[in-house]
């Protein structure tokens, strides 16, 4: 690995947690290569918003997400992306568990989780971990980062006896490039770039199949978030993980993933392989956003269309009619405002949800 | 070491307009309870009329912090600032007495911050904010205060200016509230604008929208404008120069063409490599190793050495240019291009 943050040993302790996990991975019913693991269907939430302290009254709803449709492949990663209040961390709360659905189901291995309960759902949620974007929210300051990354374990005791725990997680701190003599250390001794490893140690120590990955490098610096994504990549090849990356910086979600889904209001707007969606991006938002990213390459600069919107976006409680889009959009028509588009493929290769879909290339390719 | 260098015109195409503001030598500690934190180790600029100059480094460069000693707004003590010289048009800011300075200051600088909610006060309307500037520095009418706030918020291009002109903060977007704090920051012409991280708050669609209504403005007035921020691509966009900062010094300077087109740091140069792009899917990305610096104690010679692939000491070092030993001042490497590092000539394949 890359990164001078390990101080590492002569032997190799990594070796043995990769076996481990190896083994966990092939005592798991086979599943041929590709096949979907996880798959939303429909899914919708919305918040109450409510008047009144006392009797309190619903006045109305926060459509926050609004009928989302996705699927997840072992080993692959999916990229989520939109900008802020589209929804796409709701989406990570309600598939980790930690929000229930208002409507719409979360097929993992066929079984719905929002029907789950008792040992399927704790089954659940060993197997689908989560990494946070704040690195310094996200870990106990009262806590050592052994503590931390072992805490898993007093729930899901059979992952790891009893007796070994130091040592496994002295092996994971190893895995994802921490100094395992670090152990009782306090989040605070860490820098922002560790702090999101010990982060991911702790999800790994729980042997996942799927880590939902809120934001994982948006906290991070420049210099440091290569070093994450890169990490991210190599536990994916080792252990065959499957992600869900959720983030808003468009470059970054190009690099990691294999599909990707843009989100905007509470629903998919369009969804394809990463050359689909960047090469020839055909829902008017997706265009905008990608020509809104500004290029760090010299030789670059000005070749890109701008594609300005106006205004901004709508309030989730008050949605626009039809299609979402449309009070921004250049391309809006009487049609838009009715008829809400359905994400199917317009002829471009890929679905999208607009009625006038046209793929159009906004990025410029090199050379 | 870097009043010799500070001279020679960064900018050939762009430095026709007459400097503005010089920054020179500028020493800036905090005295905190785990020692002395040396933020900013002697940073030196120019920026003219009508030019962006951009000042890149990650958390913990020094970059706002030195932008905060221009504006006097440095909580003094922890903070310190031990030497160096401000000039704006003429006058060292930092011999004249407190008053005198915010004279200067008020009216010719101005700034604006990344989060636009916590500078603004929730308690007063948006006009009056505005229109603060005008009855401060000008005596102007409550009446006339508010029509000049009107006046500015179109010109920021806020829809509805006239109705909007007393709303509070919170009823407006992210976006729409850093447009009040562009309003407000130009309320009284200034001649230099400080943009810290000003759109790193927002989405990647409005951080478009505020960036082309800050060159629009610059255009319009030929303000010279510090463009503080993370961001490559940002500064690749907007900014004609740009000065990179490390624990607190600048290591790489010149034009973005020139400093993002051919790196003669290796930490710009690794900074370059470690950021995927959109235009293209490519392969690994390569990392800068290790972790920014602790400012309470930085490296010994070139603080990058920790991190620097192409680090040189003991017996392969050329004499007098040890990276662990000696300190390597930001000197001409080719025309128009300054960089502290021993090696330069080599990362730039010269």
């Amino acid at each position: 690995m890359s990164d001078a943050s390990s101080g590492s040993s002569a032997a190799d302790p990594s070796a043995e947690v990769d076996r481990a996990l190896a083994e966990a991975a092939a005592s798991r019913p086979t599943h041929t290569p590709g096949d979907v693991l996880l798959e939303v269907k429909d899914l919708k939430k919305h918040f109450p918003l409510t008047q009144g302290i006392v009797l309190k009254r619903t006045v109305g709803h926060v459509r926050a997400v609004d009928g989302v449709n996705l699927s997840l492949r072992r080993g692959e990663t999916v990229g989520l992306v939109g900008e802020s209040g589209c929804g796409k961390s709701t989406v990570t709360k309600m598939l980790v568990a930690l929000e229930k659905p208002t409507d719409g189901q979360i097929l993992y291995k066929g079984e719905d989780v929002t029907r789950m309960s008792g040992r399927a759902l704790k089954q659940y949620r060993r197997e689908v971990q989560i990494i946070f974007q704040d690195p310094y929210a996200s870990l106990n300051p009262r806590m050592t980062v052994g503590d931390i990354v072992a805490e898993g374990w007093s729930v899901h005791a059979d992952i790891a006896p009893r007796k070994g725990r130091l040592q496994r997680t002295q092996e994971l701190m190893e895995r994802v490039g921490l100094n395992p003599d670090f152990v009782n250390r306090y989040p605070h001794q860490f820098s922002g770039g560790q702090r999101q490893r010990i982060g991911i140690a702790r999800a790994l120590a729980l042997q996942p199949e799927v880590i939902v990955c809120d934001e994982p490098v948006s906290a991070l610096d420049v210099s440091v978030q290569a070093q994450v994504v890169n990490l991210l990549e190599d536990l994916q090849n080792d252990f065959g993980l499957s992600y869900l990356f959720i983030a808003h910086d468009l470059s970054v979600v190009r690099h990691i993933s294999d599909r990707v889904a843009v989100m905007y209001l509470g629903s998919i707007v369009e969804e394809g392989t990463d050359a689909q969606v960047y090469g020839s991006p055909a829902h008017p938002y997706t265009q905008a956003l990608l020509s809104s990213v500004p290029v760090h390459e010299p030789h670059l600069r000005g070749l890109k269309e701008r594609i300005l919107l106006q205004g901004d976006v709508p309030s989730p409680a008050n949605p626009p009619s039809g299609c979402r889009f449309r009070t921004r959009c250049w391309k809006a028509q009487d049609i838009c405002a009715t008829e809400p588009p359905a994400l199917v493929d317009r002829g471009q290769g890929h679905p999208s949800a607009c009625h006038f879909a046209e793929a159009r290339a906004v990025v410029p390719t090199e050379g | 070491m870097s009043t010799a260098s500070s001279s020679v015109p960064t900018s050939p195409a762009r430095g026709a307009g007459t400097p503005i503001l010089e920054v020179d030598d500028l020493r800036v500690q905090f005295r905190t309870g785990s020692g002395l934190v040396n933020a900013v180790n002697g940073v030196s600029y120019t920026v003219s009329e009508g030019e962006t100059l951009a000042i890149l480094g990650e958390s913990g460069s020094g970059k706002s912090v030195s932008a905060q000693a221009i504006m006097g707004i440095l909580d003094t003590p922890p903070a310190e600032i031990t030497s160096g010289r401000i000039v704006f048009e003429g006058r060292d800011l930092l011999t004249l007495p407190e008053e005198e300075q915010r004279k200067v200051r008020g009216p010719g600088i101005s700034m604006i911050f990344q989060d636009a909610l916590s500078a603004l006060n929730p308690v007063y309307s948006v006009g009056f904010q505005i229109g603060e500037m005008f009855r401060a520095h000008r005596g102007t009418s409550r009446k006339e205060a508010k029509q000049h706030a009107v006046e500015l918020m179109e010109r920021v291009r806020i829809p509805a200016a006239k109705e909007r002109v007393n709303d509070y903060p919170h009823q407006f977007s992210g976006g729409m509230r850093q447009r009040v704090m562009i309003a407000m920051a130009l309320a009284l012409d200034p001649r230099i604008l400080i943009a810290d991280e000003p759109t790193t708050a927002l989405d990647v669609t409005v951080q478009a929208q505020v960036m082309d209504l800050l060159k629009d403005l610059q255009r319009d007035t030929g303000m010279g404008l510090i463009l503080i921020t993370h961001d490559l691509g940002v500064v690749n966009e907007v900014a004609d120069n740009v000065a990179v900062m490390y624990a607190g010094r600048i290591v790489e300077r010149g034009t973005v063409d020139e400093v993002f087109g051919n790196p003669a740091h290796p930490y710009t140069d690794g900074l370059m490599r470690s950021i995927p792009q959109v235009e293209v899917k490519g392969g690994r990305l390569q990392p800068i190793g290790g972790q920014p610096p602790n400012l309470a104690a930085i490296p010994s010679g070139c603080p990058f050495h920790p991190r620097c692939p192409k680090r040189r000491t003991g017996a392969q070092a050329a004499p007098g240019r040890d990276c662990v030993a000696d300190v390597p001042p930001l000197r001409l490497v080719v025309p128009g291009r300054q960089a502290a590092c021993h090696y330069s000539e080599e990362v730039l394949g010269v």
